[in-house]
């Protein structure tokens, strides 16, 4: 079955045409969120946002990209709204952390680090240290970064995903790892792992 | 696991700058064979080179994870329980418009039958004593009806 004839099934209820789209790219959004949200739990719960919004609104999906570049949109946008959501949730926590004392705090500590329970301290050191120095960079080149680095996707359709042109995607993902080479190597420095 | 030479200060000289290109392979063929010649030279660099290129690989481990196996049997039934939801409220909108319109025009009935009782010789009977009653107090106050009951 093609993209159209998956979309033209999906645009008219069809569980099959979507059961089928949904385990053939479900790999691929699942990891794109992760990349950006650096939890697998998250992650699955964003992807399966992201097929529902697929199928509520596949009607309005025209054909004019492929299906993928389309999941890859809503998914990072997802992810980053989420990310922005934390962000404010952690803010409001803040403030009345300083009003109960953070009391309220101790059963949330290090709640990212059960994803992987094998894996030994350095490793997660590491992994965290990388983590937070991806997260620090701008969105749009955080997205980009991700998209090339995670998901192994050509400028091109970096480009189309973002909607940009490529000369914005190539100086998105140099400035991208320049930011990131100055945190790793400040973090290195300072001995952080 | 590599271990890290962290010596002295870097050199002001060092080319930490581009080894991201460098692992990348996004260097000039100038550029990079000037780059691998520093290294040879430049412990520092080298010691973070291998820190960076364990970073990155990172990403290569972190690629890929495993495909959860009730992952569409668990948005199967989500989509269920949304479509459920979506008959529920398309019902609910259905059924509220036409209840608060039921009201509506049993409220504006209500009116209008109370309206035309008022215009009724009856209790326009009615209305005139009670006014003419209450006239008879601008002549009569109640102080001195009151006083003359003393």
């Amino acid at each position: 079955m093609d993209e159209a004839q998956l979309i033209k099934g999906i645009q008219e209820g069809d569980r099959k045409s979507f059961q089928i789209l949904v385990e053939t790219h479900q790999r691929m959004v699942v990891n794109t969120c992760l990349a950006i949200v650096h939890n697998k739990a998250d992650a699955e719960d964003l992807a399966q946002d992201v097929f529902l919004e697929i199928f509520r609104t596949a009607e309005n999906f025209r054909g004019d990209s492929k299906i993928s570049t389309w999941l890859y949109r809503i998914a990072t946008n997802r992810a980053l709204n989420l990310i922005r959501n934390n962000k404010r949730k952690r803010f409001f926590q803040s403030i009345e952390d300083t009003f109960t004392g953070g009391r309220n705090r101790a059963s949330e500590i290090s709640e990212n680090h059960g994803d992987q329970p094998d894996r030994n301290i350095t490793d997660q050191q590491r992994s965290d240290m990388l983590h937070q120095a991806i997260d620090r960079l701008p969105e749009k080149q955080r997205i980009a970064f991700t998209l090339n680095k995670y998901e192994e996707l050509p400028y091109q359709q970096i480009a189309e995903v973002m909607e940009i042109s490529l000369s914005s995607v190539e100086s998105l993902i140099h400035r991208a790892k320049k930011n990131l080479q100055e945190q790793l190597l400040d973090c290195y420095k300072k001995k952080c792992v | 696991m590599v271990s890290y030479i962290k010596s002295n200060k870097m050199k002001t000289k060092c080319i930490d700058k581009d080894l991201i290109f460098y692992l990348d392979n996004e260097l000039s063929v100038e550029k990079r064979t000037a780059v691998e010649k520093h290294l040879e030279e430049c412990a520092d660099c080298r010691s973070f080179l291998a820190f960076l290129k364990d970073g990155m690989q990172l990403i290569e481990h972190e690629k890929n994870p495993e495909a959860s196996p009730f992952f569409y049997t668990r948005l199967s039934a989500r989509l269920d329980q949304k479509t459920q939801q979506r008959t529920q409220s398309q019902w609910v909108r259905l059924v509220q418009p036409a209840f608060f319109s039921l009201m509506l025009v049993a409220g504006i009935f209500g009116g209008l039958k109370i309206g035309s009782n008022a215009s009724s010789p009856k209790v326009y009977q009615q209305t005139k004593s009670s006014v003419q009653m209450l006239n008879d107090f601008a002549t009569e106050p109640i102080e001195s009806f009151l006083l003359d009951e003393l």
